[in-house]
């Protein structure tokens, strides 16, 4: 596997020469923070604002969740890891971003880790992979032959639970949901204006963080997010009280693939699998 | 007291409704616990609709379109397939009931299918009992 | 007078509290330290650096319900909420939290806005407040010594509390903290060499460093008024912000509340919650304009208020520089180098 620092030099000079050839505006990538271990997403839109990017094991975020945020046919080029580059790949697909208006730098990278335990992260709360699925340039060597272990191993422990223990589970997980939204936010998918949970024509929850509202934020967060989540992991990682959002994306995800047969996020001909039907869709999957 | 469950019935208006009608006319009994909102088509349906159906303190929710192939607008029922599976696959991860989530294809000439699967459902609800776990406590 | 007890004896102090009234401290949970309400003197756990959520919800809390009341009923049937007014223990705040306390009170109890569930709380709440531990570094987001506050300081609090290897020495600052401690018998007396390590240690945590720059409130105040307008400057630094809502809900100086009501089948409750100008609809209007779309708009609204209109309206800053913004931002925004860039733009 390249370096972090090589990737950090290979960026920095990719950057350059696409902001110097005017080839993009705004470089999505990863910044300096108030110190080392703190980095943060980053927009460079000048050359001398290249200095300032970084990359280190710590440099977690989804920048695909920036993309929406720049009018349609702004020239973007984004650093994206495997799973951000699913997260472009669904956005481009919900036609957000348009193929040919990106430039996508993808970071093959194993062992980032989480900045408040240190603990690697990689297959536990996101996709487990290393590799990104598309991109214009690689900046580092692919990684093979490391330990790939499914995304979907996590859920054994939970789906071998009782369904009254499931459910006590989920329910003391919600009820600690402050509704910062810091989950929605954080999430390359959630691009909604408004978002449900902030109509109130029709309200369909409380502002309140107790049970009722929590949990119909979160479920019909989840189902939005069916069939779409790329498994990032940015929702529990950016969550203040550490629910472990993940488990239930994961879930959902490893559902929609049985039962449809296609994963978020790897390739831009597909169709978003709840925006698209087959005919011979059996019956059975609503049984 | 004895347990009547209340049941949302979400009924498409161009089959599964007109079936509603059609066991009326014929005058076939069913349990009177079922509600019945009529939406031009299942895959009106939001998922939200369920979930606050059941925070409102429904027992069940049936869910009635046309049969896939006969959707009046072609295709309407086979989005809603695929949503629905979802929404059931969503309920039981959270530990929710997912039996309490029904959805049936019944066309308008089916009022017998109707009634049969009212009947079936409220019985099937009845040995379920009440729904607690998302009802919003008074 | 200066009382201790050994620290692994805290429960005893924490079951002799609940007996007098309400006790809130700080406990584990999985993701970190948070104020709660005990029930078991067990849990009271002094072993957090600061806990996640600051300690203003034990006078402000997160959701408050107000009346509750039933539609088409007279307004004598409503049943407005009962205080509950035990007197209540706040123990193991951090000094720079403490200080909070006395800016919040400009909002709730001060400037002819006198809100009675916030002094009700206040007056019938005794604080402990407790010094750092000076041996433990300091964390990199924390920057109390800007705002003048140091990691000792016992101002503002009731009785203090300091940290001397296992035992925990109690000094009493007010009054009320006097007559508090005093029928306190679980305590044992301090000596003399106790009362000077805690004098020591008031003074040496001067010199716990956290990050610190030189700030002029009146210079901030008004360069921040320049720059309102420099949107180069807001859309650079609010470039990562995702515009969540963790930075104020975790901010012991934050105050904004939305008022809903919440009605179901002909029952409805009138309620306090607590609302954040992160968020979009903060500044929806019923019209559906919307005055703040745009995150840097609602990032430059945040800093400004606490460093510049608070400083116009009330003379002080708006913040305690406790450090929780920065440490529980998913992007890791830092108000500390927002302001410092600011004051250099």
């Amino acid at each position: 596997m390249t370096e972090f620092k090589k990737i950090e030099e290979n960026l920095k000079t990719e950057a350059t020469r696409l902001l110097k050839e005017g080839l993009v505006t705004v470089v999505l990538a990863y910044g300096k923070g108030f110190d080392e271990n703190h980095p943060m997403p980053y927009a460079a839109k000048t050359i001398a604002d290249v200095e300032n990017i970084v990359f280190n094991e710590y440099c977690n975020y989804n920048m695909a969740r920036y993309l929406v945020r720049y009018p349609q046919g702004t020239k973007i080029a984004i650093a994206v890891k495997a799973a951000d580059s699913r997260a472009v790949i669904q956005l481009i697909q919900e036609e957000k971003v348009k193929r040919e208006n990106l430039v996508i730098l993808g970071i093959p990278v194993q062992g980032m880790k989480n900045p408040k335990t240190g603990e690697i992260i990689d297959s536990k709360t996101t996709c487990g992979m290393y590799n990104p699925v598309l991109y214009d340039l690689l900046l580092g060597e692919e990684v093979h032959g490391a330990k790939s272990a499914s995304p979907y191993d996590v859920l054994a422990e939970y789906e071998k639970m009782d369904k009254e223990a499931r459910w006590e589970f989920w329910k003391k997980e919600f009820d600690k949901c402050i509704r910062c939204y810091a989950c929605r936010k954080a999430c390359p998918m959630c691009y909604c204006d408004p978002c449900f949970i902030d109509q109130s024509k029709p309200k369909w929850a409380d502002k309140a963080p107790q049970s009722p509202g929590n949990m119909m934020y979160h479920l019909t967060r989840f189902h939005h997010l069916a069939g779409r989540c790329i498994d990032c992991g940015e929702c529990s990682r950016a969550c203040p009280v550490d629910i472990p959002l993940y488990l239930f994306h994961k879930k959902v995800a490893k559902e929609c693939e049985e039962m449809f047969n296609q994963a978020a996020g790897m390739s831009i001909e597909d169709k978003p699998v709840l925006v698209d039907f087959r005919v011979e869709d059996s019956d059975k999957i609503l049984e | 007291m004895s347990f009547e469950p209340k049941i949302l019935g979400i009924a498409c208006n161009w089959c599964t409704y007109t079936g509603a009608d059609l066991a009326g006319t014929t005058r076939l009994k069913y349990p009177q616990n079922l509600r019945v909102v009529r939406v031009m088509c299942s895959s009106r349906i939001n998922p939200s609709f369920i979930f606050r159906a059941f925070q409102l303190g429904a027992d069940g929710v049936l869910v009635g379109g046309c049969h896939p192939g006969d959707c009046h607008y072609n295709t309407g029922n086979l989005y809603a397939r695929r949503r629905l599976a979802t929404t059931k696959k969503i309920l039981e991860f959270a530990g929710f009931e997912p039996g309490r989530l029904r959805v049936e294809w019944i066309s308008a000439s089916e009022g017998n299918k109707f009634a049969e699967v009212v009947a079936e459902f409220t019985a099937q609800i009845r040995n379920l009992g009440p729904q607690a776990k998302l009802k919003i406590q008074e | 007078m200066l009382k201790k007890t050994a620290i692994e004896k805290i429960s005893q102090l924490a079951a002799v509290l609940m007996e007098k009234g309400t006790l809130l401290a700080p406990v584990k949970e999985v993701s970190g330290h948070n104020f709660a309400e005990i029930n078991d003197p067990q849990k009271v756990d002094l072993s957090f650096y600061n806990t996640i959520m600051s300690p203003k919800g034990a006078f402000f809390p997160h959701k408050e319900d107000f009346v509750k009341y039933k539609i088409g009923k007279p307004l004598s049937e409503a049943e407005p909420a009962v205080l509950n007014l035990k007197p209540a223990f706040l123990f193991g705040v951090r000094p720079c939290d403490v200080k909070s306390f006395e800016i919040m009170d400009i909002h709730f109890d001060a400037a002819g806005i006198i809100d009675p569930y916030w002094r009700f709380r206040r007056e019938a709440t005794t604080i402990f407040g407790y010094a750092y531990d000076l041996n433990q570094p300091v964390d990199s987001a924390d920057f109390y010594n800007t705002l003048g506050i140091y990691a000792a300081d016992p101002e503002g609090s009731d009785i203090f509390m300091v940290k001397k290897d296992k035992e925990l020495l109690l000094k009493a600052i007010t009054k009320k903290g006097e007559n508090l401690l005093s029928e306190l018998a679980v305590l044992k007396d301090g000596s003399a060499a106790d009362e000077k390590y805690f004098t020591e240690y008031v003074n040496k945590g001067k010199e716990y460093k956290t990050r610190f720059m030189t700030l002029d409130q009146e210079a901030i105040a008004k360069k921040l008024e320049d720059i309102f307008d420099n949107t180069d400057f807001w859309t650079k630094m609010s470039a990562a912000c995702l515009s969540c809502g963790i930075c104020t809900f975790v901010c012991p100086t934050c105050y904004c509340f939305d008022i809903c009501d919440d009605t179901l089948f002909g029952k409805g409750t009138r309620r306090r919650v607590w609302d954040a100008c992160m968020f979009t609809d903060f500044t929806l209007e019923a019209s559906g304009h919307n005055p703040r779309t745009q995150v840097y708009q609602r990032l430059r609204q945040k800093i400004s208020h606490k460093y510049s209109y608070h400083i116009r309206k009330y003379g002080v800053i708006s913040c305690v520089g406790c450090g929780r913004c920065t440490r529980y931002c998913p992007v890791n925004i830092d108000i500390y180098s927002i302001v410092e860039a600011a004051l250099k733009a």
